[in-house]
């Protein structure tokens, strides 16, 4: 139950996008088709879920005041916080390259189409944001940080599959030119994030 | 100066602007664009981060491996945005205490990164310098623009002195919600490209 | 050179992460002294203010600061969950919780362990106490000052992580925010001992209005000093029992000891 509600929680009333505008540079950008979009969503999803646990056990047993104590009491007052943001960007970094490497072998045309967003998932503030918030909220083991990850990714996938919905609808109105692809979607968004703020502030 | 060098100072700012045109560092415009002051103080930053990491990652492109160019990349700048934020910690803490917040932000900055891969790893040092500071003064002219109407109209005030609230305005509760900073940049954006026609998408 | 060959791309990131780690831990020992010394001056700043001492900006010099704490504080003490004095705090050296200090003491008051409060004291008898909870995005801290009725609040003060400015951050930059809680009381009684809420706190006696635009900081501060202040309770309950019949010395902190008496 405690799963559930921290899953449910994590998709709808903290979501990424709409709750906190993570993520908000390769969410825009690489939403003009439904498919694209869920090429970048799955890869999101993918990159949180492994990143998350990762730097949950290293933030636990390795960056905290006192995490080294498992090595031995001389290491008991060693205090590594202040290597945490390098280490998570990091990690972030290396799953991300893999997992480029992976996209590229596999799947060329998706590869073609996600063109520069790739790489920029690394700095994609949606994943980075997702370890810190796991650093602040102190969960008590490596499952709970799973869920959130994969909530966390699921919200931010079906955020950008609902705005390249949107988007690709858009497309066939009459939008005066200037405001023609992104200036739209920016009005579009905003008005989401709107409609999302209801779900602020319900308790699971 | 040469075209090029023109080119380089002049694009950032209206027909390649990161924010306007290239859409990236949208997440902090969003999140610092409450007040004129955190907008002003982000703006400097960024300028900061990416004019140094452009020119250190330029300096190293020759020896970088492509596979792993990425993490190198993040480490560079991470690492410098933590040296910033440690000299900062011990010789200016007065001023630490008004940047900390930024730091994550500032690390996870695509403009930051997206420069390197774009222009710092194919140029020469001095030109990925020009082009990393341009980039960021494109960046934080969007950012004070919409840091101005939101303070202005959100609460009234500018560099938290009254301005409209002392003429008996009443504040609009609604401009200082994150989403309205998407519809000013979406505004911006109008603008723009009214003028500037060969940016409209067909 | 050959800068894709598997050995070259190993040998070039072990350098690099070898080389920044090395640099930063360098950098952060070297400062690391210089920096604790800026870190004490900001609290005990942070504690002044609370206690109406100044402005905020007025504390500018860290030796300063240091010397009007030392002129100015009565007793410091470190107190258990029951409310007793388990150990002094260096005055001569002015000691203070820092704030990750507090994050710990967080944990444990969560977690039922047993905790340690600290306790500050000025010879003037206001009380001061501090609070830590979460945030929106990060961390946040503050200190509640009582007057030597240990009820009415003298004022107070709220610092944070990474809040958004503007809207969260007010909480520390916003006069206005902080100055709802001068004249305002701390009710142990059945109800929350102290109330952030939205909108309607007019005319309530330990209630202030919540930061516009700013729910879930407003929030995190509401419980952070509810659950802090319930964790003071004991103490608190136990000094106001004394101060009725005031001691010769002005306020004294209990022990085990003085209560057996």
């Amino acid at each position: 139950m405690e799963y559930l509600s921290l899953f449910v929680k994590s998709i709808f009333v903290d979501n990424m996008i709409f709750s906190y505008f993570l993520g908000m540079c390769s969410y825009l950008a690489v939403s003009k088709n439904v498919k694209t979009a869920n090429g970048l969503g799955i890869a999101v999803i993918f990159v949180l879920f492994v990143t998350l646990p990762i730097n949950y056990l290293l933030n636990k047993y390795v960056l905290t005041p006192g995490a080294l104590s498992w090595l031995g009491d001389s290491f008991a007052t060693v205090d590594l916080s202040f290597l945490s943001f390098i280490v998570f960007i990091a990690v972030i970094a290396a799953i991300v390259q893999i997992v480029e490497m992976v996209v590229e072998k596999f799947t060329p045309s998706l590869y073609a189409s996600l063109g520069i967003f790739l790489p920029l998932i690394a700095v994609n503030c949606a994943i980075l944001g997702g370890s810190l918030f796991m650093q602040q909220k102190d969960f008590v083991n490596v499952g709970e940080s799973a869920v959130y990850a994969l909530g966390s990714g699921i919200g931010w996938y079906l955020a950008i599959v609902a705005l390249a919905a949107i988007r690709e609808k858009l497309a066939y109105s009459h939008v005066p030119a200037p405001l023609k692809g992104l200036g739209i979607t920016f009005f579009t968004v905003g008005l989401m994030g709107i409609a999302f703020m209801a779900f602020m502030g319900i308790s699971l | 100066m040469n075209e090029k060098m023109k080119e380089t100072i002049l694009n950032p700012l209206f027909k390649g602007n990161p924010i306007s045109v290239l859409v990236l560092g949208i997440c902090s415009s969003l999140a610092v664009t409450v007040e004129l002051k955190g907008a002003l103080v982000m703006a400097l930053s960024v300028i900061f981060v990416t004019g140094l990491s452009s020119l250190v990652c330029s300096l190293l492109r020759k020896t970088i491996p492509s596979r792993v160019r990425i993490i190198i990349q993040l480490v560079v700048v991470a690492l410098m945005v933590i040296l910033v934020d440690q000299l900062l910690k011990a010789f200016a803490y007065g001023i630490d205490k008004q940047l900390s917040v930024y730091i994550g932000l500032i690390i996870t900055n695509c403009i930051v990164m997206g420069r390197i891969e774009a222009f710092a790893l194919g140029n020469k040092p001095i030109p990925s310098l020009l082009d990393g500071i341009m980039n960021g003064v494109g960046y934080g002219m969007i950012l004070v623009i919409v840091g101005f109407f939101r303070e202005l109209l959100g609460s009234g005030t500018l560099f938290g002195f009254p301005v409209l609230s002392a003429i008996g305005y009443t504040n609009n509760g609604l401009v200082i919600l994150p989403p309205m900073a998407l519809i000013f940049l979406g505004c911006i954006i109008w603008v723009q490209r009214s003028i500037q026609k060969d940016l409209q998408e067909k | 050179m050959n800068t894709n060959s598997n050995v070259y791309t190993v040998i070039y990131t072990t350098v690099v992460c070898v080389l920044v780690a090395a640099v930063l831990a360098f950098v952060s020992q070297t400062l690391k002294p210089r920096q604790e010394a800026n870190e004490k001056a900001e609290t005990i700043s942070q504690i002044l203010t609370a206690a109406q001492f100044g402005e905020k900006s007025s504390w500018t010099d860290n030796n300063a600061t240091i010397n009007f704490y030392k002129e100015n504080i009565a007793s410091a003490a470190v107190v258990g969950a029951n409310g007793f004095a388990v150990s002094e705090l260096n005055m001569a050296d002015a000691e203070v919780y820092s704030v990750s200090k507090l994050k710990a003491q967080n944990y444990n008051i969560k977690g039922g362990s047993d905790v340690e409060l600290p306790v500050y004291i000025f010879n003037n008898g206001v009380t001061v106490l501090p609070i830590y909870g979460a945030g929106l995005w990060g961390p946040v801290w503050g200190y509640i000052a009582l007057s030597s009725d240990l009820e009415t609040i003298v004022g107070a003060y709220f610092d944070h992580e990474s809040e958004t400015p503007g809207l969260g951050g007010k909480i520390k930059d916003d006069p206005a925010f902080r100055g709802q809680f001068p004249g305002k009381k701390v009710i142990y009684g059945n109800g929350k001992a102290f109330n952030i809420v939205k909108g309607g706190a007019d005319g309530m006696a330990n209630g202030i209005d919540a930061i516009t635009g700013a729910t879930m900081t407003s929030n995190g501060v509401d419980e952070a000093i509810n659950i802090w202040l319930e964790a003071y309770k004991p103490y608190v309950l136990a000094q106001k029992a004394v101060t009725r019949e005031p001691a010769e010395d002005g306020i004294m902190l209990l022990s085990e000891e003085t209560v057996n008496e």
